[in-house]
């Protein structure tokens, strides 16, 4: 069971470690937008690679956020019929319905990954007028998706794991927390 | 097997997989990648990761985060407390009063920005703790957030106008101008529907007692408190206005003036700026991946000939033009329940608009009946965006059931709105007709 | 005898007139002259795909038919940026229609994008013109503009000397009405039109800024291959036949687009003083060097070029 916990847990914690790190990426965005407008308006002289920068890195914070979200369980779910059901009768059910999960998310990560792997061997740029590298940001979604889907496995093998009673289900009925980021 | 069929096992898996409690993205996905195995096989899975790069590609979606953490500075500043304080002082002897101040900000907010999640997120946070705390029934205060919400979209500017504008080929600047009406008749019926409703259940909306009610003095005092809101409105809303700014840069600006008022409230600290960060990234994450599931569904409901299906259904609508106009607001407001209004947009108009224009009746007109629409579809459930904004910023003590349970009023209150613009079409034309 | 269904994503809106005339046109004719045998099922703009990936999508099969602009197969296609436009290379949308079907540019890009799996067939070829919110006396007034631009465009004017930068389509009419930029180009009236935004900028510029095959077909080459000789032969010239009929109608639509907004909209036209001019095609000849450099084809494509505009008394012989 402690083996079992600690994979669990590590899962957990390097999403956890990555969401924090990104999160921060919205200060980017902030920023740079405000040198945008700072160029084009008070100086009259406009930058190519503002625009650009702030969609990208916002693609980027986007799609990253998959495995942090669901390592703090705030993927919203429709709690109509699940919220009256018994923690172990959840589990079970959650096993059952993981598997459109992991369609979902190995798509992302095989489809996701030739994409980025086609514009990694070309050496993709964007063709605007600044021409960045768009290689970066399409690996985020391969990336991104591995991250979903370690999380995925692990909140499998804790749901297996609650339904066989091997482990108790967590002991807080809310199936999110409040907060997020203040638990960890 | 017939479309209508596969629209009914389509829609039909999305809900069965959503009653098990299976969160929406992964439904929405999960779905989408059975159906196109089914259509055009495993090839067009493809499109379900293309989706996702064209989604991360989408520059007006960087207001999402911008605005969601202006909120979230707000609401740990103490700027929005103050706020809701001030207007519970002024107007806290009107049962409903601080539901009907709320719907107003949301009309500001709508002014402010072209999208719809970014009232309910600043509202879900500051403005429902603080109706909660004083008393309100949750539904009347959940409800009130929902609605005011959606006016982003009818306010102008609007993203969704834009993009009906460019599918339909009508003027951005008419469709601007035609949603300020109907946005303000919005407003004043929930105003009137909060009004009535509190008369005869005071209950659901308490008045302040007479005796605990502020004296001039006090009330003209707490009137501080609304400083530094309006110089945020007026950096955000007067940096558009000035063409300094997009409305999408324009939610920088925004997040410039929150942190100003962190910096004046002696707020403005690490654990501030990592926590509402923290926040932001969640709440963003959360609705962008609904989004990237959202838009993979969509294009995987077209790949079933969707379109093929309306236009049969439009030629046996009986009931001459306006039951063919009647009967288009039931088909959009059924798809607005399960599809986001992009993908019914590109479903829906190529089909509607040439029959409404055949029929002699104002495109732009149109256009704000289908905006109302959709706007009362952000709100319906089981999939619409405010509901899932909502879900994400309230506390954990309110369920996804008081969320759809709330709606039910309000969505009334829409369609009422919507009945009222189909009767008194110079409520929309009108002032575009005016200025252009 | 059995028919093939091909699903075609545009970049084309359902509202574009190109989306009638180019793509509802093609499909009746091919499936006119095939007897049905080859059928086509039409998606608007970013119904299956955005139109960035379009050409991904096709190469892969996905779909057996797309329209995209060139600029959206720039990684693929090295040609891409000349297809797209040289800026103040062609005066006349003849010379562009010449230059891709009788001095073989055509076939120049045909080749490349069978590399990658794809048959390439230009639609038409057609200006990209500004917009602008103010008329344009001058040096200065030129240098004093905020333009909205995209990729090669936006580079060029910047070079050019005004203050280029890129907004989104979705927040464009927005921007040039509160005055965040005072002038755009979305191709040219008919395209300014279908944005409205003669309603916020009142004087259309002439010359264009480039003219070029802008809209291009593109079917995978399986697919093509799968058909019939017969058919594939009938597809094939039935997209040569859509250049011309296309280019033509596209002038004539422009010029009634334009002749509308001027009477209804009070546009005006305006146009680049000389001295303006003359330094725009200065900066211009140095740009096109940047496109002959991606690759040997693309140098062959810029000498082909540069030897017609020479031709045409444009160049001096020792440009
Ligand atoms: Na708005
Ligand atoms: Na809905």
């Amino acid at each position: 069971m402690r083996l079992l916990n600690g994979f669990i847990n590590a899962i957990t914690r390097l999403n956890d470690w990555i969401g924090r790190a990104v999160a921060l990426l919205i200060f980017v965005m902030f920023a740079v937008l405000l040198l945008g407008v700072f160029y084009r308006y008070a100086i009259d002289a406009p930058r190519v690679w503002t625009t650009e920068l702030t969609q990208f890195v916002f693609g980027f914070y986007a799609v990253m956020s998959g495995g942090y979200v669901m390592a703090h369980r705030g993927h919203v779910n429709v709690d109509l019929l699940y919220s009256a059901l018994a923690p172990r009768v959840r589990a079970v059910l959650d096993v059952l319905t993981s598997s459109l999960f992991f369609l979902f998310v190995i798509t992302l990560l095989y489809y996701g990954g030739t994409i980025a792997w086609e514009s990694v061997d070309s050496m993709e740029t964007s063709y605007s007028a600044w021409n960045p590298p768009v290689w970066p940001f399409k690996i985020a979604i391969p990336v991104a998706a591995l991250l979903l889907l370690l999380q995925g496995i692990a909140k499998l093998v804790e749901d297996i794991a609650i339904a066989v009673g091997a482990i108790e289900p967590p002991a807080v009925a809310s199936d999110r927390d409040s907060n997020p980021g203040e638990t960890a | 097997m017939s479309i209508e069929l596969t629209t009914l096992a389509f829609f039909g898996a999305l809900l069965f997989f959503l009653v098990l409690g299976l969160p929406l993205t992964f439904v929405l996905g999960g779905v989408s990648v059975i159906f196109l195995y089914f259509t055009w096989g495993i090839d067009s899975f493809y499109m379900v990761a293309s989706q996702m790069w064209g989604t991360m590609e989408n520059f007006t979606l960087v207001a999402i985060p911008l605005f969601v953490f202006m909120a979230m500075i707000l609401e740990r500043t103490g700027v929005a407390n103050s706020l809701y304080r001030m207007m519970y002082l002024w107007w806290g002897g009107t049962r409903g009063g601080l539901a009907i101040g709320t719907v107003f900000i949301c009309a500001v907010f709508a002014a402010m920005c072209g999208i719809s999640g970014a009232a309910v997120v600043a509202m879900g946070t500051i403005a429902l703790p603080s109706m909660l705390e004083r008393g309100y029934d949750k539904h009347m205060a959940l409800g009130a957030i929902n609605i005011g919400g959606g006016l982003g979209i009818l306010i102008p500017p609007s993203i969704i106008m834009i993009l009906y504008s460019m599918i339909t080929g009508v003027s951005v600047g008419q469709m601007f101008a035609a949603g300020v009406f109907p946005g303000l008749l919005l407003v004043v019926l929930v105003a009137i529907y909060v009004l009535v409703r509190c008369y005869f259940q005071p209950e659901l909306a308490p008045a302040l007692p007479p005796e605990e009610r502020a004296s001039w003095p006090e009330k003209f005092r707490s009137l501080g408190a609304v400083l530094l809101p309006i110089l945020i409105v007026m950096m955000v809303l007067g940096s558009i206005m000035l063409g300094m700014t997009t409305p999408t840069e324009a939610a920088a600006m925004g997040v410039l003036g929150a942190l100003i008022s962190a910096a004046v409230y002696r707020k403005f600290n690490w654990t501030l700026i990592r926590d509402a960060s923290l926040r932001t990234f969640s709440l963003t994450g959360m609705i962008m991946w609904i989004l990237f599931a959202a838009h993979a569904f969509s294009a995987a409901y077209q790949s079933m000939d969707a379109q093929a299906m309306i236009e049969g259904w439009m030629e046996l609508i009986p009931g001459g033009p306006w039951g063919t106009i009647i009967a288009m607001q039931v088909i959009l407001f059924l798809m607005a329940m399960v599809l986001d209004p992009v993908g019914i947009m590109l479903i829906t108009l190529p089909v509607f608009m040439p029959i409404v224009q055949s029929l002699g009746f104002d495109p732009i007109w149109f256009g704000i009946l289908f905006v109302i629409n959709m706007e009362i579809g952000y709100m319906t459930p089981p999939f619409g965006f405010n509901l899932f904004y909502l879900k994400g910023v309230v506390p954990p003590s309110i369920t996804m059931q008081d969320i759809y349970r709330s709606v039910l009023p309000y969505v009334m209150v829409g369609i009422v709105g919507l009945a009222i613009i189909m009767m008194f079409p110079q409520i929309a034309t009108w002032l575009p007709g005016y200025v252009f | 005898q059995d028919s093939t269904t091909w699903r075609v994503q545009s970049h084309w809106p359902s509202s574009s007139s190109s989306y009638d005339d180019s793509l509802v046109r093609i499909k009746n004719v091919i499936e006119e002259r095939t007897d049905g045998r080859v059928k086509l099922k039409l998606y608007p703009a970013g119904a299956l795909f955005k139109a960035q990936q379009t050409f991904d999508a096709v190469k892969r099969g996905t779909i057996q038919m797309g329209t995209i602009s060139p600029a959206y197969a720039q990684n693929q296609m090295s040609l891409a940026g000349i297809a797209s436009g040289l800026p103040f290379a062609f005066r006349n949308v003849w010379e562009a229609a010449y230059f891709h079907q009788n001095m073989g540019f055509e076939d120049m890009l045909r080749e490349e994008a069978a590399e990658e799996g794809v048959y390439w067939s230009t639609d038409k070829v057609y200006p990209t013109e500004m917009v602008v919110d103010r008329p344009i006396n001058s040096m200065d007034d030129f240098k004093g503009l905020k333009i909205r631009s995209s990729g090669a465009l936006q580079t060029f004017l910047t070079e050019a000397g005004a203050s280029a930068s890129y907004i989104p389509g979705g927040e464009l009419y927005t921007a040039l009405s509160s005055g965040v930029v005072d002038g755009a180009h979305w191709g040219a009236a008919q395209g300014a039109a279908s944005m409205s935004l003669y309603e916020v900028a009142k004087y259309h510029v002439k010359p264009a800024l480039n003219i070029a095959g802008t809209d291009v077909f593109i079917i995978n080459q399986k697919a093509l291959d799968k058909l019939s000789d017969e058919d594939a032969k009938t597809v094939k010239q039935a997209l040569d036949e859509q250049f011309w009929v296309r280019t033509n109608e596209y002038l004539y639509k422009e010029q009634i687009a334009l002749a509308n907004a001027m009477a209804e909209q009070d546009v005006q036209i305006t146009t680049l003083p000389d001295d303006v001019q003359q330094h725009l095609t200065e900066v211009a000849k140095k740009s096109w060097e940047e496109q002959g450099e991606r690759s040997d084809k693309a140098a062959e494509a810029l000498d082909k070029l540069k030897s017609m505009l020479t031709d045409l008394g444009y160049l001096d012989d020792n440009a």
